[in-house]
């Protein structure tokens, strides 16, 4: 009785049944008659004229079209696939192609979900007004100003070991080096000659500072050492200890006789330059502070730190003024504008742009894709980043274009490993600028007087505005 | 059920545009043909028609559908509980406010209870209250606000991840301040640093300056109480305040060597950034450092494969160069071993030569004497061998005398005493070979191992200690070495011919010999010359009262000539004196001791 009944696959009993549904339909009598368009269109014509005709020259609300729009889903183009799932898929998902990969939401996908939301979920600044502006004004980039490329002009060998720092004299006539061999070493600017080696640190020499108010010359090192040298005697008068571990930076206030150095023991201290006493501990940083720099406008002294904050210090308290957590990794330098009221910070993810006093974050320039060691600026705009594998990157601070790229060769005898920026400096003229670095050298860079506009064009379109808020 | 999952898919399809929509045949209906048509209109129509200002009543439904479902925890119930009346409360506990109405507790059930929340503890919260702005909007950057002080710039928001727009370069925003505010602001901030600065040092200052007093005051007392027997009559008082004087040495009057705890630090600031992504695997391989391999140390005893070990090395890294000198030392040396190598050889013929020679002489010799010993045999004898002959035969006389003489005293003491035959015996054993110095340390040489005696006879061993486990007492080294009396009379007694190596012996002779008198003439005598005696050997500072003790002038002499005469006894031959000239040079050298020397007894 019992028949046989032939196995056939899934996808085949699917087909059939497929086929069957439209033999069903095929002929359906009771279906309706599909819709012509022409005739619907019509239709449709005649119906708007009659019915709607006096509101039909209102215009057509945005906002009405957007809600339809307002979840994108995931075939939208404006989503990224960058990289793995970050979170296990939830329960009664299954783990197909489409959830395995992680999602990014896009620039604008963000800022149009921004927009949608009420602003009370958003905390936006201003109401509605400022959220119409932020969505009409699509960001445009300036074109940048063009500088003429550097080059490479100098090659000082003398140090024994890596150059750590560097200073240039008020006056324009020589720098100052501090080297990992635990020397301080004074060079003619103009020629490159050694002209002084003061020896007393016992370990690498972090820091350097030539006093325009006095004929003092400030170093700090590994050692815990903070000296003052007298440059009519070349001797040590002043030590200012304190510290409790390596000191990694200092400044010297522009207007006041203090000094301002920065250590491993996550403190920055102010010191009294004559009485040697320790005005201020500055606090508060969780990790090494790596740089600090001082003006004489408020905020006097700002650091940064590895704890990848930046902290804008009130001086006369001794107390932090703003914090800024914008930055992922650490802070390893900072470089305050010489004629604008900002500054420049660079880590190894970014590097950003602030406003001062308060720091109100101004733009980012990525790109250079390395631990940045060192930054500098002129008066032109120029600013200067130096990296931990020994890249040098030339931008133009105000439109963040990155004009030029530079790898110099380390000397013959290092290797490849050992190139690196340790610090950067314009001289005061502006037209040099010298670079330390882990090959032992100390670099000079000037202008290329022949370059021109034709010759190195700046590469610019007016659409082109790349701007990441990380 | 089904049809209305149909209808919401068709809905949300036609809401999205003009996306094709696909059914699954399975869910076909026979009713779904008959919404097309309307749907489409519908969907046609919302192109070119504004959006409608008034929502239609199913709209209204929908959205109020939607409402309901956003807000899950807004609905209200508003029941009234109460507890269950009695005979029902079986199993029931009060623990809501609400169980216990208005009344008390339940003293039949046997549970904590807390009516009207008494005897309950108090639970403090640390939310924040609500704050909201002028604009009547929730200030949700309160709680990152909360704890920091009111100037401090706090960044919370999204607009302030978003970068600027590019400004001009003299945009008023990037302007520095002018320099009248900045010359101020200086100004301020050196007054603050220069107070902090004068606290921090007039602390570490030694020296301190009494604190000014302030000028005195002076009050006009009025009492309230007048007449004669209050205030001693008076009708008012001038009273003179002085502030009490600081003693500027006195310690201070509460410890302040006591570290004090930090206080908490302040709240932390918000983070400003997306979170970190994640490591990829490329990366994570990226900071694998590989282990340092040293060949010389490995002080946890890894083991190592070779291959690193040979990459530690280093020794594919140089290309091998070798110093063209190395050939030219081989060479050289093979030359030098040549040539030294023929010498030898040329040597070894010269000798043979030499050698074969010699032979022949040697032979020549031999066949000499052969030819006078058979010369000799034939002729007569010499006369000294007579001599020799008796010469002998007395010596052999002699030995057998003393031998039987030896026998004889042999006998004789054994017959006569035999207690003092075994002394003598013994005696004969005796080791006089070596001379025993007495009273000096006798570096004996042992080849036995050396003990020490305390540690026999204990019956506990070593880890009880010295003494029996008496750690106090201290018995290893309490004692000197040797005794003091021996040793200090031996190494510091001094001997009688110390003197005589440098003054000769007349020295003594003449100290005995001489009176007072004749030493205050010699010295009186000698005293013109350059103020030192001149004896035989020696010289000596003068004294003007020379013969007031003849021993502490010995005393004087012994010092002084001690005093110099060691060095100067290396440089000459002992027993002699020395000259004068040299003498004064160490005259000179020691002239500070020499005049100790005098002063003490002067």
């Amino acid at each position: 009785l019992l028949q046989d009944v032939q196995k056939h696959s899934v996808h085949t009993l699917v087909f059939r049944s497929l086929k069957r549904t439209h033999d069903m339909f095929v002929a359906d009598h009771a279906k309706a008659v599909a819709l012509d368009d022409e005739s619907h269109k019509l239709k449709l014509a005649v119906k708007l004229k009659a019915d709607y005709s006096p509101v039909l020259h209102m215009p057509v609300l945005k906002e009405g079209k957007d809600r339809m729009s307002q979840y994108p889903d995931a075939d939208d183009p404006e989503y990224l696939i960058t990289g793995t799932h970050a979170y296990p898929s939830g329960p009664g998902v299954a783990l197909t192609a489409d959830t395995k990969v992680h999602r990014n939401p896009s620039e604008s996908g963000i800022h149009s979900l921004a927009l949608a939301l009420p602003p009370s979920q958003l905390l936006l600044e201003g109401g509605g007004t400022r959220n119409s502006n932020l969505l009409r004004r699509t960001p445009v980039m300036p074109k940048p100003q063009w500088h003429p490329p550097w080059k490479l002009f100098r090659v000082i060998s003398g140090h024994l070991g890596w150059v750590r720092s560097i200073a240039v004299e008020p006056g324009n006539q020589w720098f100052v080096t501090g080297s990992a061999d635990r020397t301080i070493k004074i060079w003619d600017l103009a020629s490159g000659k050694l002209k002084l080696s003061l020896t007393g640190h016992i370990s690498t020499v972090r820091g350097v500072a030539v006093s325009s108010r006095s004929p003092y010359l400030f170093s700090c090192g590994e050692d815990k050492q903070v000296k003052c040298w007298d440059l009519e005697y070349n001797k040590v008068i002043r030590h200012y200890h304190g510290h409790l571990s390596a000191v990694y930076d200092l400044d010297l206030h522009p207007t006041i006789d203090v000094l301002m150095t920065c250590s491993r023991d996550a403190t920055a201290r102010v010191w009294d330059i004559r009485t040697k006493a320790n005005v201020h501990t500055l606090t508060g940083h969780t990790n090494t502070v790596a740089t600090v720099r001082c003006q004489a406008a408020e905020p006097q002294v700002i650091t940064g730190s590895h704890d990848s904050t930046i902290r804008l210090w009130d001086l006369i308290a001794g107390k932090t003024r703003a914090t800024l957590t914008n930055h992922k990794k650490s802070v390893r330098t900072l470089v305050m504008h010489p004629r604008q009221y900002t500054f420049a910070s660079g880590s190894a993810d970014n590097i950003k742009q602030w406003m001062f006093p308060d720091g109100n974050f101004i733009q980012n320039l990525s790109g250079h894709n390395a631990i940045i060691n060192t930054l500098a600026v002129n008066s032109d705009g120029v600013l200067v980043s130096g990296a931990d594998n020994g890249t040098i990157h030339m931008w133009d601070w105000r439109t963040g274009y990155n004009f030029q790229r530079i790898h110099a060769a380390v000397q013959p005898g290092s290797l490849d490993s050992e190139s690196g920026i340790f610090a950067c400096v314009f001289d005061h003229s502006e037209s040099r600028l010298i670079t330390a670095e882990a090959d032992k050298t100390i670099k000079v860079y000037k202008e290329d007087e022949t370059a021109t506009e034709e010759s190195h064009p700046v590469n610019w379109k007016p659409e082109i505005l790349k701007r990441k808020r990380y | 059920m089904l049809l209305r999952l149909v209808i919401s898919t068709l809905h949300r399809a036609a809401g999205s545009g003009d996306q094709p929509w696909v059914l699954p045949p399975l869910l076909a209906l026979h009713a779904y043909p008959h919404f097309q048509g309307q749907i489409h209109a519908e969907q046609q129509q919302n192109n070119y028609l504004p959006a409608p200002t008034q929502l239609s009543q199913d709209q209204l439904e929908a959205e109020e559908r939607i409402r309901t479902q956003k807000s899950y925890s807004t609905a209200l119930v508003a029941s009234r509980k109460e507890p269950p009346p009695y005979g029902h409360r079986k199993g029931w506990v009060p623990r809501a406010f609400e169980d216990f109405g208005d009344g008390g507790a339940f003293p039949e059930i046997h549970v904590a209870q807390f009516p009207l929340e008494m005897g309950r503890k108090k639970k403090t919260s640390n939310a924040l209250a609500v704050q909201v702005d002028a604009e009547g909007k929730i200030k949700y950057d309160a709680i990152a606000r909360q704890g920091q002080a009111k100037d401090k710039v706090i960044y919370s928001k999204y607009t302030d991840l978003l970068p600027k727009e590019v400004l001009n370069e003299d945009a008023s925003g990037l302007q520095k301040p002018d320099e009248e505010a900045v010359e101020e602001l200086t100004e301020k901030t050196r007054a603050a640093l220069q107070k902090q600065v004068s606290q921090k040092i007039a602390a570490a200052m030694p020296v301190r300056a009494a604190d000014k007093l302030a000028p005195a005051q002076y009050i006009r007392y009025t009492p309230s109480q007048q007449g004669v027997a209050f205030n001693s009559g008076a009708k008012q008082r001038v009273i003179r305040m002085v502030e009490m004087q600081k003693d500027p040495m006195e310690p201070p009057r509460f410890k302040i060597n006591k570290k004090i705890p930090r206080g908490p630090p302040s709240p932390p600031a918000p983070v400003m950034h997306s979170p970190s992504r994640k490591m990829t695997v490329k990366e994570q391989q990226e900071w694998k450092i590989p282990p340092c391999i040293s060949n010389w140390k490995n002080a946890k005893g890894y083991t190592i494969p070779l291959d690193k070990r040979l990459a530690a090395d280093g020794r594919g890294l140089q290309t091998v160069h070798i110093n063209e000198n190395f050939a030219k030392l081989a060479e050289a040396l093979y030359i030098a071993d040549r040539k030294a190598r023929e010498a030898v050889e040329m040597r070894a013929q010269v000798e043979k030569k030499i050698a074969q020679k010699e032979k022949e002489k040697k032979e020549e010799k031999l066949r000499d004497l052969a030819q006078k010993a058979r010369e000799q045999r034939a002729g007569i004898k010499n006369q000294h061998d007579k001599g020799d002959e008796d010469a002998e035969a007395g010596e052999r006389d002699m030995i057998r005398h003393d031998k039987r003489k030896e026998r004889q005293h042999n006998r004789n003491i054994s017959r006569a005493a035999p207690d003092k035959r075994s002394k003598l015996q013994r005696d004969q054993d005796r080791d006089i070979s070596e001379l025993i110095a007495l009273g000096k340390p006798n570096p004996r040489i042992s080849n036995e191992a050396q003990y020490d005696q305390r540690l026999f006879n204990q019956n506990k061993g070593m880890d009880s200690g010295f003494a029996g486990g008496e750690d106090e007492t201290y018995n290893v080294y309490d004692q000197p070495f040797h005794g003091a009396r021996d040793m200090a009379s031996n190494i510091y007694r001094p001997s009688k011919n110390i003197d005589k190596d440098t003054y000769a012996d007349d020295f003594d002779s003449l100290m005995r010999h001489n009176s007072g008198f004749m030493f205050g003439m010699i010295f009186g005598r000698l005293k013109v010359e350059h103020g030192l005696l001149r004896t035989k050997s020696s010289l000596v500072p003068i004294m003007d009262r020379g013969e007031k003790a003849r021993s502490s002038l010995r005393r004087i002499l012994s010092v002084w000539t001690n005093s110099w005469s060691r060095p100067s006894s290396t440089a000459a031959p002992k027993g002699r004196p020395p000259a004068t000239a040299p003498k004064t040079t160490t005259m000179t050298r020691n002239a500070g001791r020499s005049e100790s020397a005098s002063h003490s007894t002067g």
